[in-house]
C-alpha cells in the first residue's frame, strides 16, 4: 500500500517540483537493490519553534519540504498525504547556517600583518619577479605553465577543483556546529583564487555546489621564512604594491582583449594570461573579493585599495577592529568575521605578569565585543570559524559577543541572511519560506545563542543529518551533588559576569587634540620665528582656523582669539625630521628586488605607534618616513604631521609634494649582508651607478611608449607602478631623496642625475658631503644629515659633527634628522650640535631642524617657520630651543594643542591605574579557570600575539634587512 | 715630567702598597724642587667637591694639584689664564666598549665580544688600541678616563680604568682590574605563538622556556660558588697567580672578586633581572654596581638600602612600557638620587663612537629633575669614588690629579665647546680625525667650474 502511495505522492513531487523550479527534476531514480533506498521526498516538519528569519517566528510552525526545497511554510497548514511527519516538539529550526569562510586546511591559520617583521634571512636574490635586474635570475613564478610573474598571484585557481571534498572531518565539525553550506576557500598566496559555496552534505560533490566561483579572495600576507622571503614580495608594503599593480594589469589586459576584438590582427600578437583573465568577473559583477587584510590598519587599507578600483570587499576581520570604530563608520564593505579571541596564559610566575602589556590586556578584555562594534559602526557582518584554534569554541564565544552588545537577530543574521546575500544566493538561502532549499539547524534546549541548548540535526536539501547530540543513548550521566553542582554553577556565572564586563578603555581615549581654539593670540613669549625677523623677545602671534595670521612684537586683537600667556617661555616653529622610518606597518624594507619603486609608505603608516606621542613630546610635528635603503631605489615616501589620534590618511600632510627614496653605498650593495648576498646586481659603487641609469632609461622608454599609443589611439602599453614612480621623477613631479655617503658617489649620483635632466631634492646622510659642498650647492641638492653618528660602517668613517656648519656655510641647504625614533624627540639637542661644532649662531642652526627640512621637503611655503599665512605648527620651550635644559611644555599643530606635559603624565597615571584593573581581573579569572589552557599549550602565547600596530621598533637605515 | 706620572700610575693601580710608592714619589718629586709650577686661573673652576670658585684658580705642580682657591699668589708658577673658561676635573666614561671597537659593521675591527658564558679570565685593557681614531674624538670632549668592558657570556670578563693619554696601554692604565663583568641571565620569556616565531622547529612553551631560565640562574650561582670555595682554598694572602703551578686560571681571575676587594659590575636591566640581582646581593657581601639598569627606578630604595650604585644608560631609551610616561627614562636619574642611590651614567656597554656625548645623557636628566651639581658629581668624582679613587681622582682639591679641562660655558650644555685639556698636570691636544678633516675641507678652494 504504501509503495502505491509512494510513487503517487513521486508523481505529484515531481508536478509541484516542476512548478517550483525552473527546470524540470530527475527522474524517479530507482535504486538497485542492496543500496540504501531513496528516502521519502516529501516531508513535514510538525511541532517545532520555526525562525523564519532573524526576528520573525512561528511557535509552533510546520514546514513542509519537498524533493529538498520548501513547499511550504505556516502556522496552521495542512500536512500533504503521504508525507513523512517530523516531529519536532521542543526543538527550534532555524534557517540552515552559513560558515563564509572555510579554508580546508588541517590547521586554518589567521593572515597577520599585525607582526610582519623579519623573521629569518636567507639568501636573498631576485626571484619571482619578471625583473631581469640580478644576472642569472629569469622569470620563476613557481609553478609551471602560463600565469603571474609573481608566483603567490593566483586568482585563476579554483576551490572547487581540488577542495571540496564530503569527507573532510571540517565538514563534519561545521555540521555539529549547525551549518549547512560553506564557502570553501583556497589558502596561501596573496591573490589566492576562487572559493565555491557549497552544501556540506556526504554526498555526490557534483550536487553539492551551489555556486562554483563565488569569491576572489585576496590575502595581505608577506612571506614567512625560507626561500618565499627571498622572493618579490616579501614586505606589507610590497604585498600591497602587488595587489595594485595586479589589478591595473587585470584591467589593462581587459581593455587589450576588448580592442583585439575588433582588431583581430592584433590578437594573436598579446600574451595570454590566466590570472589576469580570472579578475575579470570583479568588475563584471559576478564576483566579490574578500581581502584577508590580518589588521586593523590593513582592512582600512583594504578599503581604500578596493575603492580605487571601483570594488567594495568583503573583509575578514582580524579581531582587533574595536580599535578604530571611527574607520568604519559609513564603510559599505561586510565583515566576515571571526571569533577567536585571546585567552588567557598561565604564566610560570607571578612576576611574568609583568610582561604582560595594557594593551595586551585591553586586546582581551576587547576582543569579544569586536563584533558588536562593527555591527553598531553600521556595518554587515557574518560569522565565520575560520581563525578558532578549536571549532568547539565558537559557541561559547558567540555568547561572550553577545554578552557584549550583538543582538541576537544580528548573530543569526550573520549566520544566514548576511551570507545568503554576499554569495548571492538569498533566494535559495538564509531563510525558511517557501522556494528556498530545505536547509535547516535544528536546536533542542532554547536558543543556539545559548551553549546550553543542543544542536541535534542539521538538514542539507532535505536531507537530515543528526549529529552526536541526537544519537546520545541516553545513559545517565555521572553527575555531581546537587549542592555542589550549583555552587559551581553559582561560581561560574560569576566568572562569567566577570568576563563580560569590559573595563578596559579605548586607546582613542588617551589621544588626539586637547584643545582647538578658533583662534589663539599668544603673548609674552620669545619667539624664534626662523625667517627674516629673527629672535622677537616678548612677541606674539595670533592665529587662526590653524593658520598663522600675524607675528610680531605686538599684533592686532581679534575678539575670538583665546590668550595662550606664554610669559618666560620660548615658541619655535614645530621640529621637522626630514629622514625618518617611524611609525611604518610592517617591513621597512622591500628588499628582494634592486628597484623597488612601486611600493609605497603611505600604504603602511601605523598612526597608531606610540613612538609619534613620544616624538611630538619633544617638539617634532612633520616628519618625513621613508624606506630603508636595502635596494638602489627603494620606493615611496610620505610626509606626515604627528596629527596623533588621526587615521593614516588624516595624518598624511596632504598636499606635500611626492617623494621617492633612492640609496647608494654599501647597503645596496649587500656588503654588510654576510658572505651569501653576492649574485645580486649591483655588488659595487660602479654596478649603483650603472642600475640606477639603466631603471630610469627604462621609465623614460615607458613614457614615450604610453605617448606613441595615445597618439595612435592604440590601448597603451601595461601599466607598470615602478616605471610609473620613476617617471614622475624624470618629470620634475617626484622629489629624489637619495641616500648617499662617499664624496665618490654623491658626485655621480649627482651627474647621473642632472643627465637625466633631474635636480635632486636631498642626500639622505650625506656624510661625506662637507668634502664636496660646492658641487651639491652647485646642483641644488640639500643635505638631510646627522649631527653626529660616525663609524658604524666603514663609508662613514671620515663623517665629521663639523660637516652641517661647513655644508651650510658653502651654501647647501643642510637639515639635521633623526632616522631614530629616539633622536626624533630631541632634534633641538642636534641643532644644537652645530652651535658647537663649527659654530653656527642659535638661529641658523635652529634652521636646521625647522626651516631647512621644510625645504628639503618642498613644504617650506607651509611649515618650518612662523610667518603669516603658514601652517600654526610651534613649540613652547622652557627654556631656549638649544639649550640644554630646554623641555617641551607644549606641542600645536593647525593651531590645535596636541601635547602638554602636564596631560601627558596624567595620562600615563591613568593607563597604570587602567592596567593595574585589568591585570586584577585576568588574574581572577585566570585562577578560577576550569577550561584554561594546558600550561604548554600554544594558544597560551596567542595572548602575546604582537599587534604590530602597537609594535614601536627603533629602526633606522642600517636595518637593510627588512 | 713624562717619566714621573706613568710610573705613578701603574702603583697607583696596586692599592696599599701603591699608595706608600706613591707618597714616595712626592716625595721625590718633592725633592726636585726645580718642577715648574703652573698656575690656572678661570673664570670659573668646578671643584666638585668644594665650592664653586667664580673666577678661580689652580695651582699645580708636576701632575698634581697642590692648591685651589679664588685666587692663588704663585709668583714662580707659569701663568696659564683661562679667563672666559670653565674648569672641570677629567670626566669619566664607565661602561664603554672604547678601545675594543673601531668600526662597527667591520668585524675585523671590533674586539668586544668573546664565546664562552663563563670566561672571568679575559681582560679588557689587553685589547684596546691606544691608536683607535675614536679615542682623540672623545677625549676632545672633556672625557680623561675611560673603562673597557669585555661582553660576551655572563661571566664576560674584566674591565680596567684607562686614561686617555699614553703612548700604549701601559702607560694609559689607571687601575686594573677594575671590575668583573657579570651579565645578567635574561629573564624575560619570548611569548611569541609558534605561528610568529622566527624558526618554528625551535619554539618553545613558557613553561619550557622558565625552565631554561632557572637553570642558568643556578648555574651561575654554581660558578659563583665555586670560586668562592678556590677562594678559601688559597687562604686571603694569595695574591692571584694565574701562572704559578696549580694555578686554574679562571678561578685566579675570580679571587679579587669573591673577596669582595673588587667590584662585580652586573649588567641587567629589566625589572625581573634587577629584583633577582637584588635578592642576589642581599645573601653575599661582594661589591655590586648595576649597569644597565632601565628599570632601576622601580625598585630605588631596595637599591638604595643596599648601597648599589647604577651605571645608568638608559636616559635615551625609549619607553619600555606602554603605561610609562614619555619621559620616563629622562626621570628615573632622579628618582634613584632621591632615593638616596648613587647614579652614575654610560651612553651604553657597546657604544664607542659617541662617547663623546655622555654629558648630555646626564644634562637631559638635569633638564628634567637631576640638580646639576649631582649630575656633574656622577661624571667626576663618584664614578672615582665606586672604584676606590676618590683619593686621587675626580674633583679639583689639592693632593689630587692635574687632570681637568676648560670649556666655553656649562658642561651640561650642548652648546659648549671644549677649548683646552691636560692630564696629570700635562697640556694634551684635542686634535681628532673629526678636526683634521674639518680643518682640510674647510681649506678646501671653491672648484673651477670646468663643466
Amino acid at each position: 500500500m504504501q509503495g502505491i502511495a509512494s510513487v503517487f505522492v513521486r508523481w505529484q513531487v515531481l508536478l509541484w517540483a516542476g512548478c517550483l523550479t525552473p527546470w524540470v527534476g530527475n527522474a524517479t531514480e530507482i535504486v538497485p537493490p542492496g543500496l540504501p533506498p531513496e528516502r521519502p521526498i516529501l516531508r513535514a516538519l510538525v511541532g517545532g519553534r520555526v525562525v523564519v528569519r532573524p526576528g520573525e517566528v512561528l511557535e509552533p510552525g510546520i514546514v513542509v519540504v519537498r524533493d529538498g526545497w520548501i513547499e511550504a511554510v505556516g502556522r496552521d497548514l495542512e500536512i500533504p498525504i503521504g508525507a513523512e511527519v517530523w516531529r519536532m516538539d521542543g526543538l527550534t529550526i532555524y534557517p540552515g547556517f552559513i560558515e563564509s569562510l572555510y579554508v580546508p586546511m588541517r590547521t586554518n591559520p589567521f593572515v597577520d600583518t599585525r607582526m610582519t617583521e623579519p623573521v629569518a634571512v636567507g639568501g636573498w636574490t631576485a626571484g619571482g619577479y619578471q625583473f631581469l635586474g640580478a644576472p642569472g635570475h629569469g622569470v620563476d613564478r613557481g609553478v609551471k605553465g602560463p600565469g603571474h610573474a609573481v608566483g603567490r598571484v593566483l586568482p585563476q585557481r579554483r576551490a572547487v577543483e581540488n577542495l571540496v571534498d564530503p569527507e573532510d572531518p571540517g565538514w563534519a565539525a561545521l555540521r555539529e556546529l549547525g551549518f549547512t553550506a560553506a564557502v570553501v576557500a583556497p589558502a596561501e598566496g596573496i591573490f589566492r583564487g576562487q572559493s565555491a559555496l557549497v552544501l556540506l552534505g556526504r554526498d555526490d560533490p557534483n550536487r553539492l555546489i551551489l555556486r562554483p566561483a563565488v569569491f576572489q579572495h585576496v590575502a595581505f600576507e608577506t612571506a614567512r621564512g625560507g626561500r618565499a622571503r627571498q622572493e618579490f614580495p616579501s614586505s606589507l608594503m610590497g604585498v600591497l604594491a602587488v595587489c595594485r599593480q595586479t589589478l591595473l594589469e587585470a584591467l589593462h589586459y581587459r581593455e587589450e582583449r576588448a580592442w583585439a576584438q575588433t582588431n583581430p590582427a592584433i590578437a594573436a600578437h598579446l600574451e595570454y594570461n590566466p590570472a589576469w583573465e580570472a579578475l575579470w568577473p570583479l568588475w563584471e559583477g559576478t564576483q566579490r573579493m574578500v581581502i584577508e587584510p590580518g589588521s586593523m590598519l590593513m582592512a582600512d587599507r583594504a578599503i581604500r585599495l578596493a575603492s580605487e578600483f571601483g570594488l567594495t570587499p568583503l573583509l575578514v576581520a582580524c579581531g582587533e577592529e574595536w580599535r578604530r570604530p571611527d574607520f568604519w563608520r559609513g564603510c559599505r564593505a561586510g565583515w566576515i568575521v571571526p571569533v577567536a579571541f585571546p585567552e588567557l596564559p598561565r604564566l610560570p610566575t607571578e612576576e611574568d605578569w609583568e610582561q604582560v602589556s595594557l594593551d595586551n590586556l585591553r586586546a582581551w578584555d576587547w576582543a569579544p565585543e569586536n563584533p558588536a562594534v562593527l555591527r553598531q559602526s553600521g556595518c554587515e557582518v557574518a560569522f565565520t570559524t575560520h581563525g578558532l584554534r578549536d571549532r568547539k569554541l565558537f559557541r561559547k564565544n558567540l555568547k561572550l559577543a553577545l554578552a557584549r552588545g550583538l543582538t541576537e537577530e544580528d548573530a543569526l543574521a550573520a549566520l544566514t541572511l548576511v551570507p545568503a546575500r554576499w554569495c548571492g544566493v538569498e533566494s535559495w538561502l538564509g531563510t525558511i519560506e517557501r522556494g528556498r532549499l530545505a536547509n535547516f539547524t535544528v536546536v533542542a534546549g532554547g536558543s543556539y545563542f545559548d551553549p546550553a541548548a543542543t544542536i541535534r540535526q542539521v538538514w542539507i536539501r532535505g536531507r537530515v543529518y543528526r549529529l552526536s547530540a541526537d544519537l546520545e543513548t541516553g545513559l545517565a550521566q555521572v553527575s555531581k551533588a546537587p549542592d555542589a553542582a550549583a555552587r559551581d554553577r553559582e561560581a561560574e556565572e560569576a566568572r562569567q559576569a566577570d568576563r563580560v564586563r569590559r573595563i578596559a578603555r579605548s586607546p582613542l581615549d588617551d589621544v588626539g587634540v586637547l584643545r582647538s581654539p578658533t583662534a589663539l593670540k599668544l603673548v609674552n613669549a620669545t619667539l624664534w620665528t626662523c625667517s627674516a625677523a629673527g629672535v622677537i623677545p616678548s612677541g606674539q602671534m595670533l592665529i587662526r582656523d590653524g593658520r598663522i595670521l600675524a607675528v610680531g612684537r605686538s599684533v592686532p586683537g581679534d575678539p575670538d582669539a583665546e590668550v595662550l600667556d606664554a610669559a618666560g617661555c620660548h615658541v619655535t616653529p614645530g621640529l621637522i625630521d626630514a629622514h625618518s622610518h617611524t611609525a611604518i606597518l610592517g617591513a621597512v624594507n622591500e628588499a628582494t628586488l634592486p628597484s623597488t619603486a612601486m611600493v609605497r609608505i603611505e600604504d603602511v603608516i601605523n598612526s597608531e605607534s606610540l613612538t609619534l606621542r613620544e616624538q611630538l613630546a619633544g617638539g617634532l610635528t612633520v616628519c618625513h618616513l621613508l624606506h630603508g635603503s636595502a635596494n638602489p631605489i627603494g620606493g615611496q615616501s610620505c610626509v606626515i604631521k604627528l596629527r596623533v589620534g588621526a587615521g593614516p590618511e588624516q595624518i598624511r600632510m596632504a598636499g606635500a609634494p611626492l617623494g621617492i627614496k633612492m640609496a647608494l653605498g654599501e647597503n645596496v650593495k649587500q656588503s654588510n649582508w654576510g658572505d651569501r648576498f653576492t649574485n645580486r646586481f649591483p655588488q659595487t659603487r660602479m654596478g649603483v651607478s650603472a642600475f640606477l641609469a639603466n631603471r630610469l632609461a627604462a621609465a623614460r622608454e615607458y613614457r614615450r611608449a604610453q605617448e606613441e599609443a595615445r597618439r595612435r589611439g592604440v590601448p597603451p602599453p601595461r601599466p607598470d607602478l615602478e616605471l610609473e614612480a620613476l617617471a614622475e621623477v624624470l618629470e620634475g613631479k617626484r622629489r629624489v631623496h637619495c641616500h648617499a655617503y662617499r664624496q665618490d658617489e654623491i658626485v655621480a649620483f649627482l651627474d647621473l642625475m642632472e643627465a637625466f635632466g633631474v635636480r635632486v631634492a636631498s642626500l639622505e646622510h650625506g656624510l661625506e658631503g662637507y668634502k664636496v659642498a660646492d658641487e651639491i650647492a652647485a646642483h641644488g641638492a640639500g643635505v638631510a644629515t646627522f649631527a653626529d653618528w660616525w663609524a658604524y660602517k666603514f663609508e662613514v668613517y671620515d663623517a665629521i659633527p663639523h660637516a652641517g656648519a661647513l655644508m651650510h656655510r658653502r651654501g647647501v641647504v643642510v637639515a639635521f634628522k633623526s632616522d631614530s625614533s629616539d633622536l626624533a624627540r630631541r632634534l633641538n639637542m642636534e641643532a644644537a650640535k652645530a652651535v658647537q661644532f663649527g659654530g653656527l649662531s642659535e638661529e641658523e642652526a635652529l634652521r636646521l631642524v625647522t626651516l631647512h627640512p621644510a625645504q628639503l621637503l618642498g613644504i617650506h611655503d607651509r611649515v618650518g617657520s612662523l610667518e603669516p599665512g603658514k601652517d600654526a605648527d610651534f613649540v613652547l620651550w622652557s627654556h631656549a630651543p638649544l639649550d640644554s635644559r630646554a623641555v617641551c611644555l607644549q606641542t600645536w599643530i593647525d593651531g590645535k594643542l596636541y601635547f602638554e606635559r602636564e596631560t601627558a603624565r596624567k595620562r600615563a597615571a591613568m593607563l597604570a591605574e587602567e592596567r593595574a584593573a585589568l591585570l586584577a581581573k585576568a588574574r581572577r579569572l585566570a585562577t578560577g579557570s576550569k577550561d584554561g589552557l594546558d600550561e604548554d599549550h600554544e594558544a597560551a602565547q596567542a595572548f602575546f600575539r604582537v599587534c604590530l600596530e602597537r609594535l614601536d621598533r627603533d629602526r633606522h637605515c642600517e636595518d637593510v634587512q627588512p | 715630567m713624562r717619566t714621573v706620572s706613568p710610573a705613578c700610575a701603574l702603583i697607583a693601580g696596586h692599592g696599599f702598597l701603591g699608595f706608600w710608592l706613591c707618597v714616595v714619589c712626592v716625595i721625590c718629586s718633592g725633592l726636585r724642587a726645580q718642577e715648574q709650577e703652573v698656575l690656572f686661573s678661570a673664570s670659573v673652576v668646578h671643584t666638585v667637591q668644594g665650592p664653586t670658585l667664580k673666577p678661580g684658580a689652580i695651582l699645580v705642580r708636576g701632575s698634581r694639584i697642590i692648591a685651589v682657591g679664588e685666587r692663588l699668589e704663585a709668583p714662580q708658577a707659569r701663568k696659564v689664564d683661562l679667563t672666559g673658561l670653565h674648569l672641570y676635573p677629567g670626566l669619566f666614561a664607565l661602561n664603554t666598549g672604547l678601545g675594543l671597537r673601531e668600526i662597527d659593521a667591520v668585524r675585523a675591527t671590533v674586539d668586544q665580544r668573546e664565546v664562552g658564558d663563563f670566561t672571568p679570565e679575559v681582560t679588557s685593557w689587553v685589547a684596546v688600541n691606544p691608536d683607535s681614531e675614536l679615542l682623540p674624538v672623545a677625549r676632545a670632549q672633556g672625557i680623561a678616563f675611560f673603562e673597557p668592558v669585555p661582553t660576551g657570556g655572563v661571566v664576560a670578563g674584566q674591565s680596567g680604568l684607562l686614561r686617555l693619554d699614553g703612548w700604549g696601554v701601559r702607560d694609559m692604565i689607571v687601575k686594573a682590574p677594575l671590575a668583573l663583568h657579570v651579565f645578567w641571565p635574561q629573564m624575560n620569556l619570548d611569548p611569541t605563538p609558534r605561528d610568529q616565531s622566527a624558526d618554528p622547529a625551535r619554539w618553545k612553551s613558557l613553561v619550557e622556556q622558565a625552565r631554561e631560565r632557572t637553570a642558568g640562574l643556578k648555574t651561575l650561582e654554581d660558578f659563583l660558588r665555586q670560586a668562592e670555595a678556590y677562594a678559601r682554598g688559597r687562604g686571603s694572602d694569595w695574591s692571584p697567580a694565574p701562572t704559578a703551578p696549580g694555578g686554574v686560571p679562571v678561578w685566579e681571575a675570580m679571587l679579587p672578586f669573591v673577596r669582595g676587594e673588587r667590584p662585580i659590575v652586573v649588567h641587567a636591566d629589566e625589572i625581573r633581572q634587577i629584583r633577582a640581582v637584588l635578592q642576589w646581593a642581599e645573601t653575599n657581601r661582594w661589591r655590586v654596581i648595576l649597569a644597565g639598569g632601565r628599570d632601576a627606578w622601580r625598585e630605588a630604595r631596595r637599591l638604595a638600602a643596599l648601597k648599589i650604585p647604577v651605571i645608568y644608560e638608559h636616559v635615551f631609551t625609549r619607553p619600555a612600557r606602554d603605561t610609562d610616561s614619555y619621559d620616563v627614562h629622562y626621570r628615573a636619574p632622579e628618582i634613584l638620587r632621591q632615593a638616596g642611590v648613587t647614579v652614575l651614567f654610560s651612553t651604553g656597554v657597546t657604544d664607542a663612537s659617541l662617547v663623546k656625548n655622555l654629558p648630555y645623557h646626564a644634562a637631559q636628566a638635569v633638564a628634567h629633575g637631576l640638580p646639576a651639581g649631582a649630575a656633574l658629581r656622577a661624571l667626576t668624582w663618584e664614578a672615582a669614588r665606586c672604584h676606590g679613587l676618590d683619593n686621587q681622582l675626580g674633583s679639583l682639591e689639592p693632593g689630587k690629579e692635574a687632570t681637568f679641562f676648560a670649556c666655553s660655558g656649562d658642561l651640561l650644555d650642548v652648546r659648549t665647546r671644549v677649548e683646552r685639556m691636560w692630564i696629570r698636570g700635562r697640556e694634551v691636544s684635542l686634535e681628532n680625525r673629526h678636526t683634521r678633516l674639518y680643518e682640510k675641507y674647510r681649506q678646501r678652494p671653491a672648484p673651477q667650474a670646468t663643466h
